[in-house]
């Protein structure tokens, strides 16, 4: 056994990495708790790429078998409808549990230098995971997706300039046909599990180089937080909150595993009430409450622009909120509770 | 309650309101749309395939399976509890640092 170890030690040198592990601490406060968001991610990122994986074994992306592979997938492979209902709710959890994680540094302010580029990245992560909910969303092929898909598609259209161009590349022509749906499986399976990849690598050493942060009360006063060893006093902690997690996630699909409506019908008339996935509910109760000008300005545009702006301002939030323990940090933080307060109350508002 | 006790409650719920929340939202968007009912009969899509199983028999089989997740993460979790009791005294009382702390042998 020492002979194999040593010949592992020798060429991939893992000592230096499991000494680090073993010097790792976590710093022990009241908002420990947010540390475990972090590894519940990288969890549901892992069951979304088994089931993905399995999935993608059936999964047939062209406009005549797109929608009968999936029907397929769901009546005839053995446990196809629980892998599929994992597959979906675990990205549901995944999307929540990394909302949870950024607004958790976002209102602790574990942003402040020097993790600026931690958040960064954290935010590009949040960008690829809509991203994935997005193209992933079309893929059963059904009435109700491509009707999303068409919506969701048309929204850059506004954008003066770039807007028709991004549509076109997002459409892969110039309506939702069966091109969008290879481009878009294509983009679902490769392209942003690579992107993921590339931005959880960097967001990991970066947490890894800097450490987690701790309070900012104790650190305005110079004060050491208790710590916890990471191996295996944290560790252990984290596998508690991963196998209630994978129990939780287990019991809601089965109970609640999502159907497949009929196949999508490019010539049909778009079905009434038409919804977005959860995640985007907030933004499309903003764009149906906007009138059509605002100031001269199409209001779709004047939407749009805004949202922009705002998805920015969360990008940068560590420059703007550069001095997080003064007035300043504490007006951004009544503007971050707003703002969440906005998305939960428009969410909840777009289903009733 | 112990400290920890409490401590684990509260953490376990907030690891699991979120995801209920988003389950609950998702749950919501799954529902039929919320059009006149005269409208929904003509326009609302009707689901193609049934989401999960119907003969009796293979839907006790998952519930007996999701039983016996249930059964075998709760066993887990008294382990992993037996383990966290044991680092955490084996930290408390510095035992994991005492190997660092002892001096060096003076060699010959």
């Amino acid at each position: 056994m020492n002979v194999v170890r040593a010949w592992i030690e020798e060429r991939l040198g893992l000592r230096a990495v499991t000494h680090f592990l073993e010097k790792k601490e976590v710093p022990r406060h009241k908002h420990t708790f947010l540390y475990y968001t972090g590894s519940s991610i990288l969890l549901f990122l892992g069951i979304q790429i088994v089931t993905g994986v399995l999935l993608a074994f059936y999964y047939q992306p062209t406009l005549a078998e797109a929608n009968a592979s999936v029907v397929r997938i769901m009546t005839e492979m053995p446990l196809g409808w629980l892998i599929r209902s994992v597959h979906s709710w675990s990205a549901t959890f995944m999307i929540a549990i990394v909302f949870v994680h950024l607004l958790g540094i976002a209102f602790t302010k574990a942003y402040r230098k020097p993790r600026e580029a931690t958040w960064i990245t954290g935010v590009l992560l949040l960008g690829a995971s809509l991203a994935f909910g997005f193209t992933g969303y079309l893929l059963p092929w059904d009435e109700l997706s491509l009707a999303a898909t068409k919506v969701g598609t048309n929204l850059p259209k506004a954008l003066p300039f770039v807007g028709a161009w991004l549509t076109q590349v997002m459409r892969a022509g110039e309506d939702v046909t069966g091109d969008t749906l290879s481009r878009f499986f294509i983009v679902h399976v490769s392209v942003l599990p690579l992107a993921i990849m590339a931005f959880l690598g960097v967001h990991l050493f970066l947490v890894q180089r800097h450490g987690m942060s701790g309070p900012l009360a104790e650190e305005k006063k110079n004060v050491k937080v208790p710590a916890l060893p990471f191996w295996p006093n944290f560790v252990f902690r984290e596998a508690a909150v991963w196998l209630v997690l994978l129990g939780v996630l287990i019991t809601i699909a089965i109970v609640a595993a999502p159907g497949i409506g009929p196949k999508a019908d490019m010539m049909a008339p778009a079905p009434e009430g038409i919804k977005p996935e959860w995640y985007f509910l907030f933004m499309f109760q903003t764009l149906k409450l906007f009138p059509a000008t605002i100031l001269g300005l199409n209001g779709e545009l004047f939407a749009l622009l805004l949202m922009m702006v705002g998805m920015g301002l969360i990008a940068f939030l560590p420059f703007i909120d550069n001095r997080p323990a003064e007035r300043k940090g504490r007006i951004i933080s009544g503007l971050a509770w707003a703002g969440l307060a906005y998305a939960v109350g428009m969410s909840i508002w777009s289903l009733l | 309650m112990t400290r920890r006790r409490r401590w684990f409650s509260i953490l376990t719920a907030l690891a699991i309101v979120p995801c209920l929340f988003a389950a609950a939202l998702a749950a919501w968007g799954q529902d039929a749309p919320t059009v006149p009912v005269e409208q929904a009969a003509i326009k609302s899509p009707v689901q193609q395939a049934e989401p999960a199983p119907r003969p009796p028999r293979e839907r006790m089989a998952v519930y007996v399976l999701l039983a016996w997740v249930w059964f075998s993460i709760v066993a887990l979790l008294g382990f992993l509890r037996l383990r966290i009791r044991e680092a955490d005294r084996v930290f408390h009382m510095g035992l994991d640092r005492a190997a660092e702390k002892k001096p060096k042998e003076s060699r010959p």
